[in-house]
């Protein structure tokens, strides 16, 4: 549908978003805006993730706080305002925290003295903590809406590259799937019913009774709650391009490839002129492929691949193979990266106005781990997936997982979403082998290994959603504490909006250095729910259930 | 991994937060060596998954005199342990949706101020000068002491354990309990996953796993392990000083140092612990529907995470403390009903106290383990659970 332009107002200026736009790809038209500061230090922070997950692009909406601009299409009228700085983003008077705390606050042992000074630090801390102000009456009415309670055969969670031949399979066999897709505006399917805009947040272990033992949790957004209950559920929830852990790894201009690839989509120019790409695999070479004019150098921890090679050559882009990337460096934004040579060799700083991570993607495993399923190490991308078997069953029966959430390549994927159909249909096989995908165990650890030896590493932010700093982590485990969930729980690492997505994965290999054993095992995460902050009014909205858990 | 010694004179099971007091204070009172083992890491039970609420407004004396200790406790605990705790002192707000509730806090405030606290009894307007937004007709009054609060429960573990360490406790973490080992008709003994230690004593405060730990020892005791749930939203500026509670249904929020809505309300679960420590859709709805029903500007708040732990109920409300006299050397520090984090620094002296086989202050109608035992139910019971 085009329409006019929608006017709305950012920080007390009109701007306009055209129809299908975010607010951050309006915000975004000629380079990455800084709209957000670190929670702790108040370090500027820029959009990351691009997919709705990180804290660089939250803003007030309306009196609602921490809305991600990123998933969120302005509406005419909108009064839309900067968080947490003052009195900007751009020049924030609270980054003195940062500067006079050059070490970090040691929020576990400090300030408790003087006894008598409790209360006004308590309240100094409080003031300073969090990032919007409360939401008002107005702004929550403004979303609420009645909730859809649904009962069906199967559910599937994704309606990407994988989800979609899923669909079209189950069609064809004469099933008609209710569809959940997170994507604000999803291209029509074929057959099935699609919920745009609507992102699964819970699927607890099915019941042990019933026709229909799942029930999947989601929301609409901004906050419709969404209930299906169904007899199988495919999961297709694909992966992301994860974080990389350096200096200034959340200034303004660091960005995922999901971000870079969304962001300058075309028809619409790249907000950027000179980026780094980090990273020498398939992913690297898709994002040359599509922003290749913007690109100034290419950075990998390990080999790049030919493929990768030939695209650069065709866009005059500089290569920089094994190398260690140790800092990107800029006042507000990011002006250029730090590199070495690994072995200890020459450094080298690239001039650039993006870095672009696009060195490994790792499942969306969440409602996996939330359903019981079991799941394995990927060495290849040293994170955990479901355990799958040939036909996409898991351990837990009726759930099944296709798609690179399942270790399934693209090139496997029209294949697999017929057997996927077929075991929905009719019970997965039994004689149904497991699928043990050959992989290339990562060299990310050894990376870190050396990359881990730069002095003022201690510095460099772990978190940036919750600003926990590497040295918190390396004094935790200094402290004789050992394993991921205790290290989060002491450091707090991972406690933030994106609930651990983007730091956890580099945690466990960080863990992994500094207590001497495999990443496997320094623990796993409890990957609690809802996968996606969820409303309150979303859930509130649902009609109160019939108690699965009553007391006999 | 082996412990560091074969023979200890007392065992601990459980390294929450009951447990490594009791080790903490058993070293100090001269009772080492002391072992502390638990089957999880530090942090995983329900030490590691409360709201932080401490509070001294109960229904009975000996609960509110304990609880009056604790506070004193925690107000010291950065001094003493060195850890910050962000005990914030901000009071805890008791609302009444009809006039029998309002009846029952009266009753409460009674005898809280009969021990001296200054509890405040308010009015609709009162509480809406607490809970700003809160929905009109959704309260008519209750009770307030500004002195009940919340803290952050991580480092209080952190700074225990560590004082614990330091005067030269063991504690070995991913051991499990299997049983006791017991000899002349007393405790020889404890027999976990990593092998038999000699002990004198051993001391359950295995929180949610307590029931289990005693029956394994043979002892029959009423504890039933409860699952109770609970959230966090996304952090905002401050807008509510005190932890709310609601005793009708069970709800009961506060708004953390880092700015979160942290709250839980009571929805039904099978008891045991079979079920682990999830979260179900039952529970988020709920929670959702009483906190939005209550202050409707939530409903534009996020929920980032929730999770469960285990309520270690009895049937009176009253913990069980002290040796338990069928099999001497078996000490009790359980049976907290979701309240040991409230209590635990007032009662572990005392378990230390009786493990070294002197007398406490402790009626034995309320605390002792064998209360249960006789036709009778016991006189009294502590019924302000929730919060």
């Amino acid at each position: 549908m085009e329409g006019p332009d929608r006017r709305f107002s950012f920080r007390g200026r009109t701007h306009s978003a055209r129809d299908g736009e975010t607010l951050l790809s309006a915000l975004a038209r000629d380079r990455l805006p800084l709209v957000h500061r670190s929670i702790q230090y108040h370090r500027p922070q820029g959009p990351f993730c691009g997919i709705g997950h990180c804290t660089g692009c939250l803003v007030r909406v309306n009196d609602r706080p921490n809305v991600r601009a990123c998933r969120y299409e302005p509406a005419p009228g909108d009064i839309i305002t900067t968080e947490n700085a003052w009195p900007s983003p751009n020049w924030d008077a609270y980054a003195t925290i940062g500067f006079l705390t050059p070490g970090g606050v040691d929020s576990l042992h400090g300030l408790r003295r003087p006894a008598f000074a409790t209360r006004l630090f308590q309240r100094m801390v409080r003031r300073l903590a969090g990032t919007g102000a409360p939401p008002t009456d107005a702004a929550a009415r403004a979303i609420a809406a009645p909730a859809v309670e649904r009962s069906t055969e199967v559910v599937v969670v994704g309606a990407g590259a994988s989800g979609r031949p899923v669909i079209s399979a189950l069609v064809a066999r004469g099933v008609s799937p209710i569809v959940l897709d997170r994507a604000l505006r999803a291209p029509p399917l074929d057959g099935g019913e699609l919920f745009p805009a609507t992102t699964a947040v819970f699927l607890p272990p099915p019941s042990e009774t019933g026709a229909r033992p799942f029930t999947v949790l989601a929301f609409r957004e901004p906050a419709q709650g969404v209930r299906i209950r169904a007899r199988s559920v495919v999961v297709a929830t694909g992966s992301y391009d994860a974080s990389l852990l350096f200096g200034g790894n959340d200034r303004p201009g660091v960005v995922s490839a999901d971000a870079a690839l969304s962001l300058a989509a075309p028809p619409r120019r790249p907000p950027f002129r000179r980026a780094v790409v980090v990273g020498g695999g398939p992913r690297a070479a898709r994002v040359l492929e599509t922003l290749g004019p913007a690109v100034e150098a290419v950075v990998a921890p390990g080999e790049i691949r030919p493929e990768v090679v030939r695209v650069a050559n065709e866009h005059g882009v500089l290569l920089y193979p094994r190398s260690l990337l140790i800092r990107a460096a800029g006042r507000r934004y990011v002006r250029s990266v730090h590199l070495e040579a690994r072995g200890g060799g020459v450094r080298t700083t690239i001039g650039c106005d993006a870095v672009i991570l696009a060195h490994r993607r790792i499942p969306h495993a969440q409602l996996f781990f939330q359903a019981g399923a079991a799941m394995e190490w990927r060495p290849g991308v040293a994170a955990y997936g479901p355990r799958v078997l040939a036909s996409g069953a898991t351990s837990v029966p009726g759930l099944f997982a296709t798609g690179s959430a399942a270790a399934i390549l693209p090139s496997e994927a029209a294949r697999h979403a017929e057997t996927v159909a077929d075991a929905v249909v009719r019970g997965a096989p039994s004689n149904d082998p497991a699928r043990a995908p050959a992989e290339v165990p990562t060299e990310l650890l050894g990376y870190y290994r050396e990359l881990l030896r730069t002095p003022g590493h201690g510095r460099w932010t772990a978190c940036p959603c919750v600003d926990v700093l590497v040295k918190e982590v390396e004094n935790a485990v200094r402290a004789g504490y050992r394993g991921i969930e205790v290290i989060k729980r002491y450091s707090s690492l991972g406690t933030g909006i994106c609930q651990g997505r983007y730091c956890l994965p580099d945690a466990l290999l960080l863990l992994s250095l500094l207590e001497g054993r495999p990443p496997n095992e320094v623990g796993y995460i409890t990957q609690r729910p809802p996968v996606v902050p969820t409303p309150l009014a979303a859930l509130a909205a649902l009609p109160a259930e019939p108690a699965a858990e009553a007391a006999p | 991994m082996t412990f560091a010694r074969d023979s200890y004179r007392s065992v601990v099971v459980g390294a929450g937060i009951v447990g490594l007091f009791t080790a903490y204070h058993l070293a100090r009172e001269g009772g080492g060596p002391v072992l502390v083992i638990d089957r999880g890491f530090l942090s995983s039970g329900s030490s590691g998954r409360n709201g932080g609420g401490v509070r001294q407004q109960w229904e009975t004396r000996a609960t509110v005199r304990l609880a009056r200790e604790a506070v004193a406790a925690y107000r010291r605990f950065g001094r003493e342990f060195g850890f910050n705790i962000w005990f914030r002192q901000t009071g805890y707000l008791f609302l009444a949706e009809n006039a029998a509730e309002l009846a029952r806090l009266r009753s409460v405030h009674a005898l809280v101020t009969s021990e001296g606290l200054s509890s405040q009894v308010l009015d609709a307007d009162g509480v809406a000068r607490f809970v700003e937004g809160i929905a009109p007709g959704a309260s008519v009054g209750g009770t307030y002491l500004a002195s009940d609060g919340t803290l952050y429960p991580f480092p209080a573990i952190w700074g225990v354990h560590e004082a614990a360490k330091s005067l030269g406790v063991e504690v070995d973490l991913g051991v499990e309990a299997l049983g006791v080992e017991v000899r002349n008709g007393r405790v020889a003994g404890v027999l976990t996953s990593n092998g038999a230690v000699t002990a004198a004593t051993v001391v359950n405060a295995a929180g949610g796993w307590s029931g289990e730990f005693s029956r394994r020892a043979g002892l029959e005791v009423p504890n039933v392990a409860t699952r109770h749930e609970i959230l966090a939203t996304e952090a905002t500026k401050p807008f509510l000083d005190p932890m709310v509670v609601r005793a009708s249904d069970g709800l009961y929020f506060s708004q953390s140092m880092r700015g979160e809505v942290i709250g839980g309300v009571a929805v039904p679960h099978r008891p045991g612990t079979a079920r682990g420590q999830g979260s179900s859709p039952t529970f988020l709805g709920a929670m959702a529907r009483a906190l939005v029903g209550l202050l409707p500007r939530l409903g534009a708040l996020e929920v980032l995470r929730a999770w469960s732990g285990f309520y270690d109920d009895t049937p009176d409300g009253f913990p069980v403390i002290g040796e338990d006299p069928r099999l001497p050397g078996f000490v009790h520090a359980n049976g907290f009903g979701g309240h040991g984090f409230m209590l635990a620094p007032a009662t572990s002296r005392r378990v230390a106290l009786s493990v070294l086989g002197q007398p406490t202050d402790l009626d034995p109608a309320q605390f002792s383990p064998v209360r249960f035992l006789g036709p009778a139910a016991p006189a009294t019971a502590e019924r302000l659970q929730l919060g």
